[in-house]
């Protein structure tokens, strides 16, 4: 009635008709020209912490405001979740865009199965000169083909400090051998703290920081061809080193995993730690009682003949090839290496998650960090250390890569080869034979 | 009406298709949830496919020839029963005890009958967290206390070696679990005539005489539902013994479920699988036949 009334007396009836034959032709627009107008971008990492998440809003917020029609949702994984969450995903075809900070092994398994998109574009977008040298090398498996890029480094396995207990016990120098390590964790047990975390739990730490232990040892899961190699004199030896270390750990490392082993250091539950550059933001914010005593190493080695070998998994970015709005999704990845949100990401666990742009790593804003700042020789340790690091998906500069390894770590395996022959006392040539037979099964599919 | 009088088998064919269009939902909904799946399951152990993309090759029983030939499958059938057994039965104890006692005019009746089914309802993670937490060596609260009153003198190593993770998620599974054992034999004591009771107590039975010739037989046909749905729900279970041990030490408290799961997502061998799920699937008929035998004769 008053629309009648207003038509009669405003808006010319041509004009109506005009608007509503408008807003039926907008009613009748196929659903994928509108749908173009907004666009919906999913990010998955496992990498979570409150300060992360901050970082990432910021990197989501200056995204979307220079694309006012793309929206971007973060959804959390998890380290020991996101290989089933993938696979139901994978299988499904209902995949995020953007996926990071999982190991580089996990990336390079999608890649050979054919689940991702070549990321060469992103890199190009980023700017290959920025990286540091080898940073993409893990990441082309396939000669010019690049599966993703890492979007950190990480030194998983440096050991971790207490200057103030080893200066009580007159240790004098950090330990560079076995023997010198199992001397100083034995002077520093004692008043209700344990000499050191190391996890002998089922889980994939146990698997990558035992892995560590037989390079260490001097020797290697796999031949640089890819045929299993752990049946040897040096993980005899990784083994003996793991069992002499079991006294001064604490009795619940036998289910230690990542989160469990880091808050034995964080506590001051042990004089020593195992563990990435999180230590730092950690001891700082939860016990500031020892933060002036912390301080990291390279990881001991059976003797001083034998280099470190330091475990980066190579945190990464990589996008599946079934993501929708690829180009956007590619813009986005990219996105993610903007200083100002990169830098707040790195800011985020200093250390923890360490650059690999070297236009970041020397830029002042980076540097202006308290954390940084204040353990910059660790920083300084852990990027040296963390750029010449491998991982089971590429144990040397000889290696293949090896695009089982994500499986072999996930199978357990060699964590129950610490378990059976350390904790249950079992044989060692019939497990290590044992173990020699399944990883071969795994290897062969 | 003289339609319907001379022609009764039309009035039965009439119901007869009406009971089918009732019923009709409830099959396609039972197909699709349980039939499919089901189907899928086998369909799929007869394959070896890749979790990630769901593509593989057949290899008929060859999956099968796995399972009936490595040790696997039947180490965490051993497992998974020993798991079963133990829970269930500190469930039953646990469950029928309580029942018992606030069955009883004590103090705060409505309050403790609302507390103890608490664990019931608390989410499973959020369980686990509290328990990790209490079993945790270097700041929970069960190794503090029990150090505190000088039972032990070091922390003990709760979830990380045999058989105290055995003991420990058996314990965990009884606490969690038993409140359901409370309602269902609480409601069943509810029921039981008082005349029962005053005939027992005129021949001079006491109280423990009382519970074997009375309130046991009672509960007997109740009891053997609970234990049979319980043992099932128990076999199959995965997030609390995976979030406690994660099948640990070595494969000490690995059910057949954390197989399963295992297989098809750290190994990304669906087929094999599947086929782990079949068999797990037919030990459950047993349990399954027996509680459809029991509800039958009783209705």
């Amino acid at each position: 009635m008053t629309l009648t009334k207003k038509m009669q007396t405003g808006l010319p009836r041509r004009t109506v008709l005009a608007g509503m034959a408008a807003a039926g032709a907008t009613a009748m627009m196929p659903q994928r020209i509108r749908a173009q107008e907004q666009v919906t971008i999913r990010w998955w990492s496992p990498q979570s912490s409150p300060e992360q998440m901050a970082a990432y809003e910021t990197q989501i917020r200056n995204f979307e405001a220079l694309h006012e029609n793309v929206k971007v949702v973060f959804e959390k994984t998890s380290d020991e979740g996101y290989a089933p969450q993938l696979a139901a995903a994978f299988a499904s075809g209902d995949v995020p865009n953007v996926v990071t900070h999982l190991p580089s092994f996990a990336v390079s398994n999608y890649w050979r199965n054919g689940l991702l998109e070549p990321f060469n574009d992103v890199i190009e977008m980023i700017g290959p000169d920025k990286f540091y040298d080898g940073v993409n090398r893990i990441y082309e498996i396939d000669e010019g083909q690049y599966a993703g890029t890492s979007i950190g480094n990480s030194a998983a396995n440096v050991i971790w400090l207490r200057k103030d207990l080893m200066e009580q016990a007159g240790i004098d120098k950090n330990p560079r051998t076995w023997d010198e390590l199992l001397s100083a964790v034995g002077k520093m047990q004692g008043n209700g703290i344990y000499g050191a975390p190391l996890p002998y739990g089922r889980n994939s730490m146990t698997s990558l920081i035992f892995i560590g232990v037989i390079h260490q040892a001097g020797g290697q899961v796999f031949t640089p061809d890819l045929q299993v190699a752990i049946d040897s004199q040096e993980t005899r030896d990784a083994l003996e080193f793991y069992r002499a270390m079991r006294e001064f750990c604490p009795p619940g490392a036998t289910n230690y995993s990542w989160g469990d082993s880091l808050t034995a250091f964080v506590s001051g539950a042990c004089a020593t730690g195992i563990y990435t550059g999180r230590v730092l933001i950690n001891v700082n914010n939860q016990n500031p009682g020892i933060a002036d005593s912390v301080t990291c190493d390279l990881y001991p080695t059976k003797s001083a003949d034998i280099e470190p070998w330091t475990f980066n998994d190579f945190p990464s970015v990589f996008i599946p090839k079934a993501a929708p709005n690829m180009d956007v999704t590619k813009q986005f990845a990219a996105f993610l290496f903007d200083p100002e949100g990169y830098i707040q990401q790195l800011h985020a666990a200093p250390g923890h998650v360490l650059p690999v742009l070297r236009t970041i790593g020397s830029d002042p804003a980076y540097q202006n960090n308290e954390i940084i700042q204040k353990y910059s020789d660790e920083v300084e340790k852990m990027s040296s250390a963390a750029a010449n690091g491998f991982n089971l998906g590429w144990e040397s500069t000889a290696h293949q890569p090896n695009t089982r390894a994500g499986e072999v770590v996930n199978s357990g395996v060699i964590a129950e080869l610490v378990q059976r022959v350390v904790l249950n006392d079992e044989n060692v040539d019939q497990v290590l034979g044992e173990t020699t037979a399944r990883i071969e099964e795994i290897m062969a599919g | 009406m003289t339609a319907i009088a001379t022609d009764p088998p039309m009035l039965e064919r009439r119901y007869a298709r009406l009971g089918v269009v009732l019923i009709a939902p409830t099959i396609l909904v039972f197909s699709l949830v349980i039939v499919y799946p089901l189907l899928a399951a086998i369909y799929l152990s007869l394959f070896s496919i890749y979790t990630p993309t769901l593509q593989g090759e057949f290899v008929g029983l060859d999956n099968y020839a796995k399972l009936l030939t490595q040790k696997a499958f039947w180490s965490s059938l051993g497992t998974t029963l020993i798991w079963t057994v133990g829970t269930l039965s500190l469930q039953i104890l646990a469950g029928v005890g309580l029942a018992l006692l606030l069955h009883q005019n004590i103090w705060f009746r409505s309050l403790a009958r609302s507390l103890v089914l608490f664990p019931y309802f608390l989410s499973t993670v959020v369980a686990v967290l509290v328990w990790r937490w209490l079993f945790n060596d270097l700041y929970g609260a069960l190794n503090h206390g029990l150090m505190q009153l000088g039972v032990i003198d070091m922390p003990l190593d709760w979830l990380g070696s045999m058989p105290n993770a055995m003991i420990g998620v058996i314990l965990v599974g009884a606490w969690k679990y038993f409140p359901f054992v409370v309602i269902a034999v609480l409601a069943r004591l509810q029921t039981i005539p008082e005349h029962l009771y005053e005939a027992a107590r005129i021949d001079g039975a006491g109280p423990v005489s009382r519970f074997f010739d009375v309130t046991l037989p009672q509960l007997r046909s109740v009891l053997t539902v609970i234990i049979l749905l319980r043992a099932i729900w128990d076999f199959k279970e995965f997030d609390l013994l995976y979030l406690l041990t994660g099948g640990g030490p070595v494969t000490s408290t690995q059910t057949l479920s954390l197989l399963v799961y295992q297989e098809a997502f750290g190994l990304n061998r669906m087929g094999q699988a599947a086929a782990y799920s079949v068999g797990m699937m037919l030990v459950m008929l047993v349990f399954m036949i027996l509680y459809i035998r029991r509800t039958g004769r009783e209705s």
